[in-house]
């Protein structure tokens, strides 16, 4: 079934309210976001350590639209 | 974009198929069709991903005869040489379920590359990887599309159209853009530098921004078909949600004005200069990537500001319906006006806070955003390859990580469950035509019948050939001409 999109409630947002206060673990929200990018910078680390511009260079496709 | 048919006859048209209940209501048809981009990486020698493409297909294309073939959920496969594979998704009612149809379109285009991932890694090593990319531009500067369709109510006049949806499409790139990585700087859309013309009706030589096509796939006296070119493609599903659900609504508010004959209250919103103005919108970050902390407001040349402009649609909107709340709540199956509404004040909100970490968690160019100064904090000397590298991964639907990740550490929110979008690979909505023509490939599948459709008709050609149009996109009822198709697949 279809997820509410509201914006009240829903837990994968920041409300503009919370800006500046800190949740419980003492973390504030910015805390939060750096921590999970963190994780998922680990995540992709090997992604990381490849030629860049090797994997850039071999998508190249006309015929678009 | 492969030419487009139109498969009725004017008898047929004039047996009944206009639906009279929906001309005079808010209903709407959806659609979104995806171009993806194909590249291998790894491979132990040169590979052309044309050819890469073309083996991902050749189970489907074999079986339609043809480079065109509908699923058993109702949507289009498209592969031709030298053309990018394209996914088209079934007729939606409602937002929610076009968007599953197209989640699910991500889905088997990633299947697609797994197989054949497997057959190039006999013939070229253990390290090729397929990559099928759900973008707009490669690293050349080609550039290919993710297109919607709306059936629009055919009173309404093109100019009008033009005149008062283009700035909402222009503007609503400030939640919709899928972002790029350029030389120049972080750009929010990754489209505004190959879009050149405003609305036409002509061709798509001239990469128009909407256009409207004369093959409505529905009774041509009643609707036209809105092909809307100017959108990114998106991994956030949120944003795709987006885009169907506020255009929608504003052309409810169009559709409505016309019909009784009063001003939309969308009349003075208009750009000198369309073309600027979109490329403007994609600047909106500025030059450097934080951009002026006073925002980015009307330019020398008067263009308004493009969240300006956004509030105004989101105000007539919004007045609109309060006045005709039930009407328009009634005219999406699934989705709850107040929501679009909620979200679409939600997403204004945060821009004019220039809050990006809570964009990032719906918004594609925002969430790629904060990821490259994440990756900035950690490696300064990070270079715009290695973004490059990392965008194409965030787009990279059958072997990409980032995007994946964002989502299992809440980084990016994803409104569909995986039950919804496994079941939308193989079920059609139930409540269109799309119910009929999966239906119909499910059983020609099944019984080895061969078979062939388009949007309006479907075909049977051996032993006997047989014939079922259906004009109706909002109708899923077996017509007896459909019933007489579907019996003579029996085994």
């Amino acid at each position: 079934m279809p997820q509410q999109f509201a914006q009240a409630g829903g837990s994968q947002q920041e409300r503009p309210q919370d800006a500046a206060q800190e949740n419980q673990g003492g973390q504030t929200r910015s805390d939060v976001e750096f921590d999970a990018l963190d994780a998922v910078l680990d995540d992709i680390e090997s992604t990381l350590e490849t030629n860049a511009e090797e994997y850039v260079k071999s998508f190249v496709q006309k015929g678009g639209e | 974009m492969p030419q487009l048919r139109d498969s009725g006859t004017r008898a047929a048209h004039e047996a009944g198929a206009t639906p009279a209940a929906e001309l005079d209501g808010f209903g709407r048809i959806f659609g979104v069709e995806t171009e993806y981009g194909v590249s291998v990486t790894g491979a132990d020698r040169p590979v052309d991903a044309g050819q890469v493409a073309m083996t991902m297909f050749r189970p489907v294309v074999s079986r339609a005869r043809s480079t065109n073939t509908y699923l058993d959920n109702g949507s289009r496969l498209y592969l031709d040489v030298g053309s990018h594979p394209e996914y088209a998704t079934a007729e939606a009612r409602d937002p929610m379920d076009a968007l599953a149809q197209d989640a699910a379109g991500e889905r088997v285009m990633a299947s697609l590359a797994a197989d054949a991932q497997s057959k190039l890694r006999a013939s070229h090593g253990e390290g090729a990887v397929i990559h099928v990319f759900k973008n707009n531009v490669d690293s050349a500067g080609h550039a290919f599309g993710c297109h919607e369709n709306y059936l629009v109510r055919r009173f309404v006049p093109l100019e009008t159209i033009e005149r008062q949806l283009l700035p909402f499409l222009i503007t609503r790139q400030l939640y919709t853009g899928a972002g790029r990585f350029t030389p120049d700087g972080f750009q929010i859309t990754q489209r505004a530098d190959f879009l050149d013309e405003a609305v036409s009706s002509a061709t798509t030589r001239s990469r128009p921004m909407v256009n409207t096509r004369d093959e409505p796939h529905a009774d041509p006296e009643s609707f036209r078909r809105l092909h809307v070119i100017i959108g990114d493609s998106n991994r956030s599903q949120w944003a795709t949600w987006m885009k169907l659900a506020v255009t929608h609504l504003v052309l409810c508010v169009i559709e409505d004005a016309v019909r009784h004959g009063r001003p939309s209250g969308f009349e003075d919103l208009a750009f000198a200069d369309p073309a600027a103005a979109n490329r403007a919108v994609s600047r909106w970050l500025g030059p450097g990537e934080r951009g002026a902390s006073d925002g980015a407001g009307a330019d020398p040349a008067g263009t308004p500001d493009p969240l300006s402009m956004q509030r105004r649609y989101l105000d007539v909107v919004e007045a609109f319906v309060r006045e005709r709340h039930d009407d328009i709540d009634a005219s999406l199956p699934k989705t709850g006006v107040d929501d679009v509404i909620a979200s679409w004040r939600w997403a204004l909100d945060a821009l004019e806070r220039r809050d990006f970490a809570a964009l990032s968690t719906r918004v594609d160019w925002a969430a790629k955003h904060c990821l490259a100064e994440a990756l900035r904090r950690r490696r300064p000397d990070t270079d715009l390859a290695r973004l490059e590298q990392l965008e194409l991964d965030y787009h990279d639907v059958a072997n990409g990580r980032l995007y994946a990740s964002l989502v299992a550490h809440g980084r990016l929110g994803e409104p569909l469950d995986a039950a919804t979008v496994a079941a939308a690979k193989h079920e059609p909505p139930s409540d269109t035509r799309a119910a009929l023509r999966g239906a119909f490939v499910r059983r020609a599948l099944d019984t080895g019948a061969q078979f062939s459709c388009d949007w309006t008709t479907m075909v049977v050609s051996s032993p006997v050939r047989r014939e079922a149009v259906l004009l109706d996109p909002f109708s899923c009822e077996p017509t007896e001409q459909y019933r007489a198709l579907m019996d003579s697949m029996r085994a």
